[in-house]
């Protein structure tokens, strides 16, 4: 029977303790969602711990693959604030960034005067398989269609361009589009290319990630990650700094091992693996669904996160909006804090929940 | 009251080095008879070793560098386990939590992080709060800054400049202020590869020399105890002592502190074009009062070097081991991340390891001459006990310099160094000297009044296995460590100064943000609340 919980009375009710008893009886619950800010994943990594669950996020397969190449050969980002006062050529890279991050191309190319920058070139734009993105009329910009080609090989083509890799010269007007576009990343003083990881294959990261260390042995080359959704590089990174270990990490075995593949939320509620879910959506869903099929506990900052199905729902308030919230800020490149716009005292916050879901894991009741 | 009875105490900020008691009383060292109290619990701690609890003042520990740090290399552990560091072989023992654990269990209880990121302050605060068991505080790095160039590009002047170091120190909740390759990775931005004492900074006309110069001055105008704490340029090149000798000069006599100056100790001599600068340096150091060091041990094993110098780190980035890197251009300095193995049997890892035990054993003052290993960079911080031991016994050096190869012991002063270090001078280097340096006066000694941060150690022959865990320690006069294990999990403060400064510098970090950035700089600004409990922040009061 589901437990609906309102707001301000969340220590008067047995919501608590019904959470608390389907976590602790379950063979192995998955704290899932993570639409969360810092404090709150702090807490979900502790509840995890004496879980012995897996904590994994609604963007972790984006989050795990940015992860992974990281682990795998390293990287040569730049913040924002670096790109948009001092590159002369940013490359967007497919149609995720523009997805992402409607007001990119205006956070980017500002009408106001940068700081000092390498180089006299004017500053421009390309847009690399893109679709019919909009652009300001004030930045000027090479659009490079798809054509016929899939963004890895018109990527790839690029890559053979900027290595100047002696292979066989495609007589076509694309390859001339392709060589003048390496010359002029070759002869920029700070090119980037801008990318969006949840958005792009594994292949296509890589080329780029290589792009950019190739173009480093002759100039300064970066490229610009938009961040995941909900917050979702901030509840990575603490969840590194916590465990020394992304996102799909489990702790069952009393140490914490990650696995993108193996601890994937759904993957392993869909499987029979995990028997208990503990979903959390206090910032926006971006359309993320929730994984069925197993005894639920939602957290959830609007009305409509839950479900009559739910076993328990627990209502808390939205970082940033009820509350001051520490959150991934691409403008800084880290987390910053966001004061809250409707400060509201009523809804308790995502770490308030957790902790004292966590305080009860140890009482009896939780455990029978 | 507690009582540790019989043991030899060594406290040289009082000269002593004796047998005797130590009392502690709700959190601070007290007298004996105190209040007409008497101890109601002893330990007796007969033939063991007594000493204030350690000061690190220079351990990269927390922050958005270190973090990707960790994402770059969750594999560091093991790879340091495996070549014998005394580490758990998990990603997590590179974690926070474990971080405080290992550093109590050696001893230790006051931990600097020295390279606090202002626009990531909050991120690098929370981390620290999450390190259980030791008080910490953190560095704010200055000097490769757009708004400090443009200052000094401006003449903005002495009040403006401090101002704004004041402004930092008040955002980040920071203990004092770091410069690293002062120019440097701004030039960097502008494809610089090198970066000299008296190189201009693209864009800005401002040399190195005089970014240093300025923010020395700011700092002590302000009355920061701790003084300017400085990455020289030329960081890791043969022939580099000469650069870190003109820095000295150039201090014209005002307080500075040298951050792992091991890493500069290079000459340019023998038939490699690599000897050690450590006698020429030490010697520059020995006169020049106003100078303090902390030295960057290196020892043979997996680490990962990072810093803000990015220069540095992409000139480096060819040597990394594994092979990956990465060098991330944020606001400011930037990071750059290269993992590195140093070797017993390479010539120049040998001769780095060598300089800076050499530096510790030459020096005249040790007050001024530091114990650290810049952890991660020169080695994890774990291998702190090995590196005592090295200092305390020249027979364990022998044994090293033994493995070393024959060229690197015909360039060092090492194997002719006989000096032994007592037990009152590793407790300068690692307490007394750290915390005087810091501006922490309630710590590094056991006088009365005193925080009641003690270790007690068994004397051992050993004195790496002696050092690697103390039988006893206590955090504010709580017992925290018991033979060598943690048995109670406390959490520390976090020092700050608080200098005030002129609002108008407000306005002007506004304009700056919103015209360069579009944003606040009110977004990066540490609450005082980020640990979530209350007292988490100490005032560490300026000099007047």
């Amino acid at each position: 029977m589901a437990v609906q919980v309102k707001r301000a009375k969340l220590a008067g009710d047995g919501a608590l303790e019904r959470a608390s008893a389907l976590l602790g009886r379950a063979r192995l619950a998955v704290i899932g969602g993570l639409l969360t800010d810092i404090a709150g994943a702090e807490a979900a990594l502790a509840l995890a711990e004496k879980l012995g669950g897996v904590i994994d996020h609604a963007a972790g397969e984006g989050l795990c693959r940015a992860s992974r190449i990281m682990r795998e050969t390293g990287g040569c980002p730049a913040s924002m604030g670096e790109v948009r006062n001092r590159a002369d050529i940013v490359v967007l890279v497919g149609d995720g960034p523009l997805k992402r991050e409607p007001g990119l191309l205006t956070a980017l190319f500002p009408k106001k005067e940068g700081l000092p920058r390498p180089g006299n070139n004017s500053r421009g734009l390309v847009l690399l398989g893109c679709g019919e993105a909009e652009v300001p009329a004030h930045i000027p910009v090479t659009r490079i269609g798809l054509g016929n080609l899939d963004l890895a090989t018109l990527v790839a083509r690029l890559s053979a361009a900027v290595h100047q890799h002696q292979a066989q010269v495609l007589d076509d007007d694309l390859a001339t589009t392709l060589q003048g576009l390496a010359e002029r990343l070759r002869a920029g003083a700070f090119p980037v290319f801008v990318i969006s990881y949840c958005d792009l294959d594994d292949q296509v990261l890589r080329t780029v990630l290589d792009m950019v260390r190739q173009l480093c042995v002759t100039t300064r080359a970066a490229n610009l990650s938009v961040p995941a959704p909900g917050n979702g590089d901030g509840v990575n990174l603490c969840s590194v700094w916590t465990c020394g270990l992304p996102v799909r990490t489990s702790f069952a075995s009393g140490l914490p091992e990650h696995d993108a593949r193996m601890y994937g939320a759904r993957r392993l509620i869909e499987s029979g693996e995990a028997d208990a879910l503990l979903w959390v959506e206090a910032l926006p869903t971006f359309g993320v669904e929730r994984p069925q099929g197993v005894p639920t506990v939602v957290l959830s900052s609007t009305g409509n996160g839950a479900t009559a199905a739910d076993d328990v729902a627990i209502e808390v308030g939205c970082p940033g909006v009820d509350h001051d919230a520490e959150l991934y800020l691409w403008s800084i490149a880290g987390i910053g804090m966001v004061k809250a716009t409707r400060p509201n005292g009523g809804a308790p916050t995502v770490a308030e929940v957790l902790g004292r879901i966590t305080e009860r894991l140890g009482s009896p009741e939780a455990r029978a | 009251m507690i009582r540790l009875k019989g043991g030899r105490v060594i406290d040289p900020v009082h000269g002593r080095d004796a047998t005797g008691d130590v009392f502690i009383d709700n959190g601070r060292i007290a007298a004996a008879g105190a209040n007409g109290r008497k101890a109601d619990q002893t330990y007796d701690v007969t033939g063991k070793i007594v000493m204030a609890g350690a000061v690190d003042i220079h351990s990269h520990i927390g922050g958005s560098n270190v973090t990707m740090a960790r994402l770059l290399m969750p594999e560091l552990p093991a790879l340091a386990a495996k070549g014998g560091a005394k580490i758990a072989p998990t990603p997590a023992a590179w974690g926070a939590f474990a971080t405080g654990i290992r550093y109590a269990e050696m001893g230790y209880t006051t931990v600097i992080e020295p390279a606090m990121i202002p626009t990531h302050a909050i991120e690098a605060q929370r981390e620290l709060s999450r390190i259980p068991i030791i008080d910490v505080g953190g560095l704010a790095i200055l000097g490769n800054d757009d708004f400090t160039l443009g200052l000094l590009r401006d003449g903005a002047g002495k009040t403006a400049l401090e101002d704004y170091v004041a402004w930092t120190l008040a955002h980040t909740k920071c203990l004092g202020i770091k410069v690293i390759n002062a120019g440097g990775s701004a030039a960097f931005k502008f494809n610089a590869r090198s970066f000299g004492l008296d190189e201009m900074v693209p864009g800005y006309g401002v040399t190195s020399r005089a970014i240093v110069q300025a923010l020395q001055y700011a700092v002590t105008g302000l009355g920061v105890p701790h003084p300017l704490h400085v990455h020289c340029n030329n960081l890791g090149l043969a022939g580099n002592v000469d650069t870190a000798v003109a820095t000295i000069e150039a201090a014209e006599g005002l307080p500075i502190h040298f951050a792992h100056i091991q890493f500069y100790g290079y000459g340019s001599e023998g038939p490699d074009g690599l000897s050690s600068g450590a006698a020429r340096l030490i010697e520059a150091i020995n006169a020049h009062k106003n100078v303090s060091v902390d030295i960057g041990q290196v020892m043979f094993g997996q680490t990962i070097t990072l810093s803000g110098d990015i220069l540095r780190q992409f000139d480096g980035r060819g040597a990394a081991k594994p092979k990956k890197w990465m060098i991330n251009q944020g606001d400011g300095n930037g990071t750059g991340i290269v993992p590195y193995k140093y070797r017993a049997k390479n010539f120049v890892n040998a001769v780095q390891w060598a300089i800076g035990l050499e530096i510790m054993l030459l020096a005249e003052d040790l007050w001024r001459v530091l114990f650290s290993t810049d952890h991660p960079n020169g080695s994890l911080f774990v291998r702190y006990p090995e590196i005592v031991h090295l200092l305390m016994d020249k027979a364990e050096r022998a044994r090293w310099l033994e493995q070393v190869p024959e060229a690197s012991r015909q360039v060092l002063n090492l194997p002719g160094i006989t000096r032994e270090l007592t037990f009152s001078e590793v407790a300068i280097i690692t307490r007394g000297g750290p915390a005087r340096l810091l501006g922490l006066t309630d710590r590094g000694h056991l006088g009365t009044g005193a925080v009641a941060d003690v270790s007690v150690y068994s004397e051992q022959a050993d004195k790496t296995a002696m050092f690697a865990h103390a039988d006893l320690v206590f955090k504010d006069g709580e017992l925290v460590v018991r033979d060598g294990e943690v048995v109670n999990v406390t959490w520390g403060r976090a020092f700050q100064v608080a200098p005030g400064f002129d609002a108008a510098i407000e306005r002007r970090l506004d304009r700056f943000y919103d015209r360069y950035y579009d944003l606040n700089p009110s977004i990066f600004d540490v609450p005082a609340d980020i640990a979530g409990r209350p007292e988490r922040f100490a005032t560490v009061p300026c000099l007047t």
